[in-house]
């Protein structure tokens, strides 16, 4: 199949439909279907969110994608609903927007990524995945329901998963074959604590002309306007992210999370060593400790707020750790395929290696963490259920209400 | 009186100031923790001496007494004791509805979000016909979950404007079966984020005697409201298989498979396919 460019898939295929020579010789599969490869390798791509992170975004999705639209909140005044859009509903009704890049603030990250794949779009979207966890179940309800490719921009799992230490960690974890887990695996520093956090003080001032501020807020409560809620230092607020530790930590646990099979799995019990936390802007934490069914022991100690976690040791996994029958049984399995990237999952239909499951379960870390800091209290948390047992007021941290029209 | 008030002042007053840059980066929890444990002794009164300090933004500094106040919600929450808990939401409610500033409502509101319970679902559901406090209001209720449907659907025929959406939303966030009525209604009205809204309430509800509504809404326009309401109708069609309510859901999905026929609509006839897949049928 010759290879078109600057062509849309969308174009090519109603060109191809309204033709009958090319009809006959591109059937059901110029749709892209699971196992199908689309003859045209050019994609129209759209970009939701135009602020610092927003071309890195879209190149990330490393396809020959053509930028067909743009679209911003702060667009307001310059729309001309062909290129440049501050809606994001308008852009996904186009039928010629085969993937979209999502780098608008993480409290839209959710909702964008679900209404695109109920438009039938492809989606990168930009980490942390989500603002809450009933957000990412929600996500994944929708990338399987649509069966579109999703995948999150962060991809510290690639280069992990072809490393031949981590291959064989993740193998011996997977197998279940450990008697019990001693992995302690602490992550210290790098969680910009200081430099994501909110201001407490904040005064309101005028929205600028160019700004939506309605549609920025979106989801979140209805709240003054201040220039520190929105432009990249929007990350210090609950309205919009998680501080530091939401936006960095799916860098960090997402390769976490494949070395130690945990994609399907989340924390039952977190505890957080923090002051307590204002109601509007994220600020200090010392360390969170989080502890899986199997007995691993995951640790974030920001050093940057009181004492440094010294309740235990880093400690790895090795096949020592297994007696001599389990050894034979994780030697004899076979590696995990490899994963698959965002391209090449849009063009073959296959699950992105970063999919919602994956993402999702990467991203609860955080909002577990967040939500044991915010608390105050020692948690124990149901992975299957997706919620914290019999603690009512942290599980309205866990499925937060949105602000209307905008719901899951 | 006068005394407590000004014991209450000076308690706040130990409370970490923002630094420079407006953060509470010099906090020590131990100070945090103490003052609050002070403050929730003075009860009720403190409590309203408390809130007497909030002002509305930008119109002079309340930091520390709001900090202080949502540490309170979080507070009262970790005591484990459901009475502290009631009294502490009260003390909050008594406080709404009056002439404090909309803002000084809107932040009591939120921090019933984080604490209240049954106890506060009627004094939240009078503001929701408050245009400025409607949203926070709806919020705070689906939050708390108990009594808020009644509170809901109570206010829906006097709503307007964002306060008829966020309750025709939030109807459909705590499935309240007896509201299914008047949604089906909406679905035909002439706004069209309520027609969205109670699409998916009636969808989430799980309604089986909104298939037909609901397909129509989906077949209606080729834009952003048919995307919409297709999502409602496979959502349903979900909700009434996990319900047994096979034949429902096999009409929905089989009108999908059946009429979406544009190319572009692919990935909706596979959804319908896969969902008669789960249902067995060929």
């Amino acid at each position: 199949m010759q290879r078109r460019k600057n062509v849309t898939r969308r174009q090519f295929i109603k060109g191809a439909i309204g033709t009958t020579a090319a009809f006959t010789i591109v059937p059901r599969h110029v749709l892209g279907g699971p196992g199908q490869t689309p003859p045209s390798e050019t994609f129209g791509g759209a970009l939701i969110g135009c602020g610092g992170r927003g071309n890195g975004t879209f190149n990330a999705m490393g396809l020959e994608a053509e930028k067909l639209a743009i679209c911003d909140v702060k667009f307001v005044g310059r729309t001309d609903n062909k290129m440049v859009y501050s809606d994001f509903r308008k852009v996904l009704e186009r039928k010629d927007i085969d993937v979209v890049a999502i780098a608008t603030p993480p409290h839209w990250h959710a909702l964008i990524s679900i209404a695109a794949m109920e438009a039938g779009k492809d989606v990168l979207c930009e980490k942390p995945m989500t603002r809450f966890i009933a957000e990412g179940r929600a996500v994944a309800d929708a990338e399987k329901r649509y069966n579109r490719i999703f995948q999150v921009g962060t991809f510290g799992r690639f280069g992990a998963s072809g490393n031949e230490g981590n291959v064989q960690t993740h193998k011996i974890i997977k197998s279940g074959l450990l008697k019990e887990c001693k992995v302690v695996y602490i992550k210290r520093g790098g969680f910009k604590v200081k430099e994501w956090s909110g201001m407490v003080n904040a005064t309101p001032q005028p929205v600028p002309k160019s700004l939506d501020w309605d549609m920025y807020v979106g989801p979140s409560p209805m709240k003054p306007y201040h220039r520190h809620r929105t432009g990249g230092t929007h990350r210090g607020y609950w309205d919009y992210e998680g501080g530091g530790l939401a936006d960095m930590g799916q860098h960090y646990f997402d390769p976490f999370q494949w070395i130690y099979a945990k994609d399907d799995a989340s924390p039952v019990e977190i505890e957080a060593y923090a002051p307590p936390a204002h109601p509007e802007a994220c600020g200090m934490w010392g360390w969170v400790e989080m502890t899986y069914a199997d007995g691993l022991t995951l640790v974030f100690d920001s050093g940057e707020w009181g004492k440094p976690y010294d309740r235990k040791e880093p400690r790895g996994v090795s096949m020592s750790d297994l007696d001599e029958e389990s050894r034979k049984k994780v030697e004899a399995m076979p590696d995990p395929e490899p994963l698959v990237n965002f391209a090449e999952a849009v063009k073959t239909r296959k699950r992105a290696g970063g999919n919602a499951d994956a993402a999702h379960r990467c991203a609860t870390l955080m909002h577990l963490a967040n939500v044991a800091i915010r608390t105050g209290r020692k948690l124990q948390y149901d992975p299957v259920k997706e919620e914290v047992v019999g603690d009512e007021e942290a599980n309205r941290l866990v499925n937060q209400p949105m602000r209307a029209p905008w719901h899951l | 009186m006068a005394k407590r008030s000004s014991s209450i002042a000076t308690l706040v007053d130990r409370l970490p100031d923002p630094d420079e840059n407006g953060m509470l980066t010099n906090i020590d929890k131990e100070v945090v923790d103490s003052v609050i444990s002070e403050i929730h002794k003075g009860g009720r009164n403190s409590i309203r001496r408390l809130i007497d300090m909030l002002v509305e933004p930008g119109s002079g500094d309340d930091v520390k007494p709001r900090y202080a106040l949502h540490c309170l919600a979080v507070y009262v929450c970790k005591l484990d004791d459901n009475g502290q808990q009631r009294r502490f939401a009260k003390a909050l409610a008594s406080q709404l509805g009056g002439d404090r500033p909309k803002a000084v409502q809107g932040y009591l509101v939120r921090q019933l979000q984080v604490a209240g319970g049954q106890e506060v679902a009627g004094t939240l559901g009078e503001l929701l016909h408050d245009e400025a406090l409607c949203e926070y209001a709806a919020q705070a209720l689906v939050a708390i979950g108990d009594g808020a449907a009644e509170q809901l659907r109570k206010a829906l025929p006097q709503a307007r404007g964002k306060c008829r959406l966020a309750i025709v939303q939030n109807l459909g966030v705590v499935r309240d079966r007896e509201s299914v009525d008047a949604l089906k209604r909406a679905v035909l009205g002439d706004d069209r984020e309520v027609r969205l809204a109670a699409a998916w309430s009636l969808a989430n509800i799980g309604d089986i005697g909104s298939v037909d509504i609901l397909l129509k809404a989906a077949d209606a326009q080729d834009s952003y409201e048919r995307i919409k309401a297709t999502k409602a109708c496979l959502l349903l069609a979900e909700k009434l298989l996990a319900a047994g309510s096979k034949a429902e859901a096999v009409k929905i999905y089989t009108h999908l498979r059946d009429t979406r026929t544009d190319p572009d609509q692919q990935y909706i006839r596979d959804a319908a396919k896969n969902g008669l897949a789960g249902a067995r049928v060929k």
